[in-house]
């Protein structure tokens, strides 16, 4: 089960799951999201549209952020993922998220 | 240098490198004091076309903690915007810049200031670099222009200015071969030096100042007039190249780069490997660092380098006692009873923070060795920016100053010599006599000649 740490940065809400609507997003996310939606490719691609399909519930209570989403895998091992966007931070431990970034790269 | 290029890191950074912090009573406004935070080190003045300027990324900060833990109690923060007018041209300005508005100047910086009760103010305009008699034909007064007045007894500048900082770099880098004293190094089994005047290494250089005069008031809480002085520099976590725009792209927290106090500790009392560690953290973690003030290694060094010169040195590091006496200078401030009438002592907590006791009015004839010359509203008492600092924290780290707490030890006679023989009149630029007091900076046209 991913775990979200968010005590950084809990009012922008940044996520898991809002990192990957950022991907789908990459037309206004700009060059960190676009990279990292192609990372996510085509693996990815399935999530967000898995994503897109829970239903408009989902897409009403994430709000993606206006500037770009910089993301960081420390450790792909361990899943220790670091997000950044504006000025805040969130801490991330998702193995499944951090290997699918890994395979895209790789 | 006092904390020019200081650090591995920074070293790479110049726009968020810290040279130089001054904290002093305003001495035409006795009732505010005067902070000044220098960046950028070593600017050669011609150096266009893209000439210096703050980096709109980076967030500076001055800090003030009035109750002695180590801990900011008010921090001014400084945010700059730059904006290209006319990105047709590779050109600076266009013309003589003869005024803050003019559409001549090509590349324009402005920028915001917050304090403790939120904005002070934005919009502010900082001077152009000073290029040249064509470009910037009024230097001084377009600098002028730019003192900004926020109100409540604040002024604020931001800009170019002329380093005043004097020291010798090429010697003291050189394995300390102070030129005045040079035919006593040891010299490694080298053809021996003569000795000679100093060389001013950072004449004829600028440096960008962010300065801000507040009322005394604003800074200090009642019954308690020291605090404790430094500037920070912060980067947020993450630095993007984006190729598609051929441009950096920020994002995450702001994070500390750089820091500065008292001139010269992580340039000479800090080790290498702790150097990059000491400027990410805030003065109240500075008790791990303390070692490095009670046992300096330049106060071994010297009596290696000069060997004969200073025997009661050598004697006392041999014996492993404690500096408690610069710990008291840097760290603590000086407690009651040490100098008769004079105190600027926030408490117990190890921290290095340019401490000023505001109570203290300006000298009406300053001495260049502040404290150590009977003048106490002189370094380490804040810092002017004519003190000697160079010449006091080598004779304080010398001995000179063991004295204060042991009355038994007899300082080598050298020891209240040192200097790298400069004085605040190695500065070819004069100081002004009003806020923003640094001089006016070296114009590009006319350095070198």
């Amino acid at each position: 089960m991913p775990s979200d740490d968010t005590q950084s940065s809990p009012a922008m809400g940044v996520s898991r799951r809002s990192v990957i609507r950022g991907a789908a997003t990459a037309g206004a996310a700009g060059l960190a999201v676009t990279a990292f939606g192609a990372a996510l490719s085509p693996a990815a691609a399935a999530s967000t549209r898995a994503a897109s399909s829970t239903g408009a519930a989902a897409d009403a209570e994430v709000k993606a952020p206006a500037g770009p989403i910089v993301v960081h895998v420390r450790n792909a091992k361990a899943g220790d993922i670091e997000v950044f966007s504006g000025t805040s931070q969130t801490r991330l431990r998702d193995k499944d998220l951090a290997a699918r970034i890994a395979r895209a790269i790789g | 240098m006092s904390s020019h290029r200081e650090a591995p890191e920074i070293s790479k950074d110049p726009v968020a490198d810290s040279t130089d912090v001054y904290a002093f009573v305003s001495p035409d406004k006795p009732s505010s004091v005067t902070l000044i935070a220098n960046y950028i080190p070593l600017e050669a003045p011609a150096g266009g076309p893209n000439f210096y300027e703050f980096g709109d990324d980076v967030l500076y900060e001055i800090h003030i903690d009035n109750n002695g833990d180590g801990q900011a109690d008010i921090s001014y923060q400084f945010r700059f915007s730059t904006t290209v007018r006319n990105p047709d041209t590779f050109l600076y300005n266009t013309g003589p810049i003869e005024s803050l508005g003019s559409a001549n100047w090509n590349r324009v910086q402005t920028y915001s200031v917050s304090g403790p009760s939120g904005t002070l103010g934005s919009g502010l305009s900082c001077p152009p670099c000073n290029v040249g008699p064509l470009s910037t034909p009024d230097y001084a007064g377009l600098a002028a222009a730019a003192v900004h007045d926020l109100g409540g007894g604040i002024s604020v500048f931001a800009g170019q200015r002329a380093e005043a900082f004097f020291v010798d770099l090429g010697a003291i880098f050189d394995l300390a071969d102070l030129r005045p004293f040079a035919n006593l190094h040891a010299t490694f089994g080298l053809p021996g030096i003569p000795k000679g005047p100093g060389v001013n290494a950072t004449n004829h250089v600028n440096v960008h100042s962010i300065a801000i005069q507040v009322p005394i008031s604003a800074v200090t809480r009642s019954g308690h007039p020291t605090i404790g002085v430094w500037t920070t520099a912060s980067r947020q976590r993450v630095t993007l190249w984006d190729a598609d725009r051929g441009e950096n792209v920020n994002s995450g927290p702001f994070r500390q780069v750089s820091r500065l106090g008292n001139p010269l500790i992580n340039e000479v009392i800090i080790a290498m490997g702790d150097k990059d560690l000491w400027n990410s953290l805030p003065p109240a973690g500075d008790k791990q660092f303390a070692h490095y003030v009670t046992q300096p290694g330049l106060a071994a060094l010297l009596p290696v380098l000069y060997p004969g010169v200073f025997p009661n040195l050598a004697a006392l590091v041999k014996s492993g006692k404690p500096r408690a006496d610069l710990e008291a200078i840097l760290m603590t401030g000086i407690p009651p009873g040490i100098i008769k009438g004079f105190t600027n002592f926030t408490g117990p907590v190890v921290a290095d923070m340019l401490r000023l006791n505001t109570s203290i009015p300006a000298a009406k004839n300053p001495n260049m060795f502040g404290l150590l010359g009977g003048d106490p509203a002189g370094f380490p008492n804040g810092r002017r920016i004519a003190d000697n600092v160079v010449a006091i924290e080598l004779r304080a780290i010398a001995g000179v100053t063991y004295p204060l707490i042991d009355p038994k030890f007899k300082p080598d006679a050298a020891a209240g010599l040192l200097t790298d023989g400069l004085t605040a009149a190695s500065v070819s630029a004069s100081p002004l006599g009003q806020f923003p007091y640094l001089g006016v900076p070296y114009g590009g046209f006319n350095t070198p000649s």
